[in-house]
């Protein structure tokens, strides 16, 4: 689905040179699920942020879905990252004066979607996460774990072929936290490809492969037996 | 999609109540002034415009060179021009002259002053005025006939059905009955035109000397053929002029005095706000008080846009997450623009109804207060449908085209990772502080010019000119009264009256909108000068309490002082004797009053001749205009026939009582016309009415432009405090006490105010002495308006951000450091 050759990502002020990313080589295939791991400031944000394509890299190749996008501008970006992938964030990232329907079905406003269509499928995966009782609130409104999974159901509302995940466990408690890898877990069985990143090795239990970083680079690499 | 908008707008707004509120009332009260005054601008620049064919008509106005004076402008123009200029030119299609007075009728069994006006019989065919009875074709057919207005006829006779009636005016022999030919509907406010009672000139009954060029007692307009280029009349006016008006008599030489005078025709709808205002039938308009208060406007909405801006950018670290994520969920900048541009417009909207309900409400108080009939029409020529449509539009993409751009530029990457403080674009918070130093820098100039407008103002009010002005009462229209046998009784009668001290005449009173202006050469003078001639009776001066400097005042124990109706060339052969004031004779060449005294002055009369006038004394300078005109040179002649004026001195009475003693006075001796009489101090406020109802609207906008600066300061601060709530808790952890957090605050919201001033001072200075330049007596323009200006706005500033210093420094620091 997706495969990196020495993709190098720099961060540059005046005086300091900072490189998160060194010349990273990866491949995720369809149907995966792929736990990032490795200390703070290794370099798994911003290699997540590559994949999603919401920051472009400075030197290498990035080649999604057969298409070459390192170098692509931003609309191009936007484009591919509309049509094929759905975030879901460590601090949820709801917007507030929306309602939890609202919240969902924005991830659908920016598609060429028909308003019957729009609610049918809001409705659909509210229900599929469990959060359809709560559709008229707002997000303040609900505990951390009903949070993520509104932002679970923004993720998969527009059908993504791939689903990021950037710590998405990282806010909540155990009981929580384990709901919400259960319920990626069932989305990655019913053909979701999810790449996550995590700090816990419990949660990183949960994906079929396990990537670990270490200073922008990969260290290791282990899969899980089927 | 824009239910989406919408639906977070709305929210977005009811959240923000405050930076809603601050924002939407600012540019209401912003859009509403500017509304206001475009309302006043319209109309004052739509002048005639309502007239038929006003393309097409032109007044011809007289540009006069008077040998050592500044050239005069004026809206008259000599009385040959109605028969001369048709034959002259082949683009004229008619000519009409318009001369301008009062008449009296009685109503009620009262007299009652009318205005008059008298036109030639192409008057209805330069103005096609519409008729309510009558028409063109039949109004005013002979010298007997009026044509009224349609609220004159109703006064008059309860009615506008009123053709064929008679009314009976004048005065005396004069009065007689007219017929009513005609009656037009009533002009709007905005004219240059003033109609009262229409007669017909009656040719044959203006006497010889009356028809020369010398008269300009009226106005002349002109109707251009259609197609026919004003210029092209202009370009040829001034051979035309050489050709028909002989050369004179002057000093024994024939002059061409036409090379002193020139002509030139001037669009009717530019007559008003036109150059040349004296002799003009309406008040003038004024086009840099008028450039003034667009300014003044533009300011004002420039700072609510300022605040929209600076509010919007503010608040745009709470956008930042959702806009980056409606960019991750694939929203494009351009219709993050869209969207942003649409709450910017909705917010643009809500402010123009209110703007339109506040213009609605404030347009009668604001009309009065300019002395202007506003009304705001929509629709329609002049509709301010189109204008408001075009102030929304550049308000909505003026104040929401930069935050914008802006919020949309943010990069979701760095705004979802964390903090959202971090959303913060750098420059962002450079443009905050340049704008709130421009906003500052605004309301800092404009407190100055307020200032010192009203210091200039009150000061004019209370210069001393030359003569007494408590108790003193000036008598107009007694050009009846003043003249004949029975005024020495009348005289009399006012002196008996308890408290009267002096009576005395004049031909010129104060405030005079007319001038009298005569040539006059010092004797052995190689050139002639100009100066002011007041015909007056010996008592006027000592009336007038005017110092006597040198020599002696005017009166009955000399002969030659006297002028009692004695023919040109009588006068020049026996001469007169004249008092002047200390400027004529400093014009005149004499270094010290005194030095003028026993000098002779020859002064031009009505056919040219040069009168041999003995100066016998020379009296303080005065001034009966107003501060902004230079002190004239004046000379007073004892010609108590060409008065038309009285003067009545009083001490230690009450001011309504000698009024009414006055009054009755009148009434015995001149029941016909009514009793108008005004104390000085009531002429002197009146003459600078205008300029205390132009500083009133200035201050008034000065005002609402502080408040809307302030309220823009309180709100940032509101934002900015909120947004450094975590810096504020460590430094409370590191030490910091309450009154250290206040000082950083309120010293980050100073700092912008101080470097205002740095941007105001001069450019206030310069409009101001700009300004004062307008007056011949001024106040000095010290530092005093500037330091005061920049302390009030400091001393706002600091007030308006204290109340949010003071709460956040107060907060527990736990909760501080938990913000975020």
């Amino acid at each position: 689905m997706l495969r990196m050759r020495e993709l190098t990502r720099v961060y540059r002020t005046d005086t300091v040179e900072t490189v998160a990313l060194d010349a990273i080589d990866l491949d995720i295939a369809e149907g995966e699920f792929v736990a990032i791991m490795g200390p703070s400031g290794c370099g798994k944000s911003t290699l997540l942020n590559l994949i999603g394509m919401l920051d472009s890299p400075t030197n290498g190749s990035y080649v999604f879905d057969g298409t070459e996008v390192a170098g692509l501008d931003e609309s191009a970006l936007a484009q591919i990252r509309k049509a094929g992938i759905g975030f879901i964030f460590q601090s949820f990232n709801l917007i507030d004066e929306l309602t939890v329907r609202e919240n969902v079905e924005l991830a659908l406003l920016y598609h060429d979607v028909s308003a019957a269509e729009r609610k049918r499928r809001t409705d659909e995966v509210m229900d599929r996460v469990g959060i359809a009782h709560r559709a008229r609130h707002r997000p303040t409104q609900l505990s951390g774990g009903q949070q993520q999974r509104v932002a679970v159901a923004r993720a998969l509302v527009a059908n993504p072929r791939l689903i990021l995940a950037d710590e998405p466990t990282g806010n909540l408690d155990t009981s929580h936290g384990d709901e919400v890898m259960r319920m990626l877990q069932q989305l990655n069985a019913d053909g979701s490809t999810i790449v996550m990143v995590t700090h816990s090795p419990a949660h990183a239990d949960y994906a079929t492969r396990v990537v670990n970083m270490l200073d922008g680079r990969i260290l290791q690499e282990r899969r899980r037996a089927a | 999609m824009w239910r989406n908008t919408l639906v977070m707008a709305v929210r977005l707004m009811a959240r923000n109540r405050l930076y809603t509120a601050v924002t939407i009332g600012g540019l209401a009260l912003g859009l509403a002034g500017c509304l206001l005054i475009l309302t006043y601008i319209r109309y004052e620049a739509n002048y005639d415009a309502w007239l038929p064919d006003s393309d097409r008509i032109h007044q011809v106005q007289t540009t006069i060179h008077p040998p050592g004076q500044a050239d005069v402008h004026t809206q008259a123009s000599p009385f040959p021009l109605d028969d001369l200029l048709p034959g002259g030119f082949s683009q004229i299609e008619a000519v009409t002259s318009v001369a301008s007075g009062k008449t009296v009728t009685e109503h009620d069994g009262q007299p009652m002053f009318l205005d008059a006006t008298t036109v030639d019989g192409d008057f209805f065919r330069v103005f096609a005025l519409p008729f309510v009875e009558g028409s063109a074709a039949t109004a005013l057919p002979d010298t007997n006939s009026v044509v009224l207005t349609e609220s004159e006829a109703i006064r008059q006779f309860g009615t506008a059905d009123v053709l064929g009636k008679l009314l009976s005016l004048g005065a005396g022999p004069g009065k007689r009955d007219y017929r009513v030919s005609g009656v037009l509907r009533d002009l709007p406010g905005n004219t240059s035109l003033r109609l009262g009672i229409m007669y017909r000139r009656d040719v044959d009954g203006i006497p010889a000397e009356m028809r020369g060029w010398g008269n300009y007692d009226q106005q002349h307009y002109v109707r251009l053929r259609d197609g026919a280029a004003a210029a092209a009349v202009n370009a040829g006016l001034p051979a035309w002029k050489k050709r028909m008006w002989p050369p004179e008599m002057l000093d024994g030489k024939l002059v061409s005095i036409a090379d002193a005078f020139e002509f030139r025709l001037v669009p009717l709808r530019d007559v008003h706000l036109g150059q040349a205002q004296e002799a003009a039938l309406t008040p003038a308009g004024d086009r840099r008080a008028l450039a003034t208060f667009a300014v003044v406007a533009l300011l004002t909405l420039g700072m609510a846009l300022m605040n929209f801006v600076n509010l919007s950018t503010a608040r745009s670290t709470q956008r930042a997450r959702e806009i980056a994520l409606r960019k991750v969920l694939g929203a494009t900048r351009g219709q993050l623009i869209v969207q942003l541009l649409g709450e910017s417009l909705l917010m643009t909207a809500i402010a123009m109804l209110l703007a339109l309900a506040m213009a609605e409400l404030a347009m009668p108080w604001i009309g009065a207060w300019v002395g202007a009939d506003l009304a705001m029409a929509y629709i329609g020529e002049g509709g301010m449908l189109l204008p408001a449509a075009i102030l929304f539009a550049l308000a909505a993409l003026l104040g929401g085209l930069y935050p914008a751009f802006h919020v949309s530029r943010f990069r979701p990457a760095t705004v979802l990772r964390a903090n959202m403080s971090a959303a913060e674009t750098p420059g962002s918070g450079r443009l905050r502080a340049g704008l709130v130093v421009l906003q500052f820098a605004i309301a800092i100039g404009l407190i100055v010019c307020t200032w010192v407008i009203y210091s200039q103002t009150r000061y004019v009010q209370t210069i001393d000119p030359g003569y007494r002005r408590d108790g003193l009462v000036q008598i107009d229209n007694a050009w009846r009264f003043t003249q004949g046998s029975e005024y020495q009784a009348a005289h009399a009668a006012m002196l008996a009256i308890p408290g009267v001290t002096g009576v005395g005449r004049t031909g010129l009173g104060l405030a005079a909108p007319e001038t009298s202006t005569r040539l006059m050469r010092a004797a052995g003078a190689p050139r002639h000068v100009t100066m002011e001639f007041y015909s007056t009776d010996a008592e006027f001066l000592p009336t007038m309490d005017i110092e006597l400097l040198a020599g002696r005042m005017l009166g009955d124990r000399h002969a030659a002082d006297r002028i009692a109706g004695e023919s040109e060339a009588e006068l020049v052969a026996r001469g007169i004797n004249v008092v002047i004031n200390r400027a004529a004779a400093a014009k005149l060449g004499h270094r010290t009053p005194r030095a003028a005294v026993g000098q002779v002055v020859e002064i031009a009369f009505g056919g040219w001749a040069m009168v041999p006038s003995r100066i016998v004394g020379v009296v303080e300078d005065t001034r009966f205009g107003t501060a902004r005109d230079a002190i004239e040179p004046i000379v007073y002649a004892y010609d108590p026939e060409h008065t038309s004026q009285v003067l009545v001195r009083y001490a230690a009475a009450r001011p309504s009582e000698i009024m009414e003693a006055l009054d009755g006075v009148w009434r015995r001796f001149e029941p016909e016309i009514p009793f108008e009489a005004r104390f000085a101090d009531d002429i002197v406020a009146e003459l600078y009415a205008a300029d205390r109802a132009r500083g009133a609207l200035f201050a008034t906008f000065s005002g609402l432009a502080v408040l809307i600066a302030c309220l823009g300061l309180y709100s940032l601060a509101s934002f900015t405090t909120q947004r450094r709530t975590k810096e504020i808790g460590i430094r409370k952890v590191l030490g910091a006490r309450v009154r250290d957090i206040v000082r950083l605050l309120v010293w980050h919201f100073s700092k912008p105010v101080v470097i205002a001033n740095l941007v105001a001072w001069p450019v206030a200075w310069w409009a101001m002495r700009d300004w004062l330049n307008g007056f011949d007596l001024r106040i000095g323009l010290g530092p005093g308006p500037f330091v005061l200006a920049g302390g009030l706005a400091l001393a706002i500033a600091i007030a308006t951000v204290a109340v949010h210093a003071l709460r956040v420094a107060r907060t527990n620091p736990i909760h501080a450091l938990r913000y975020e």
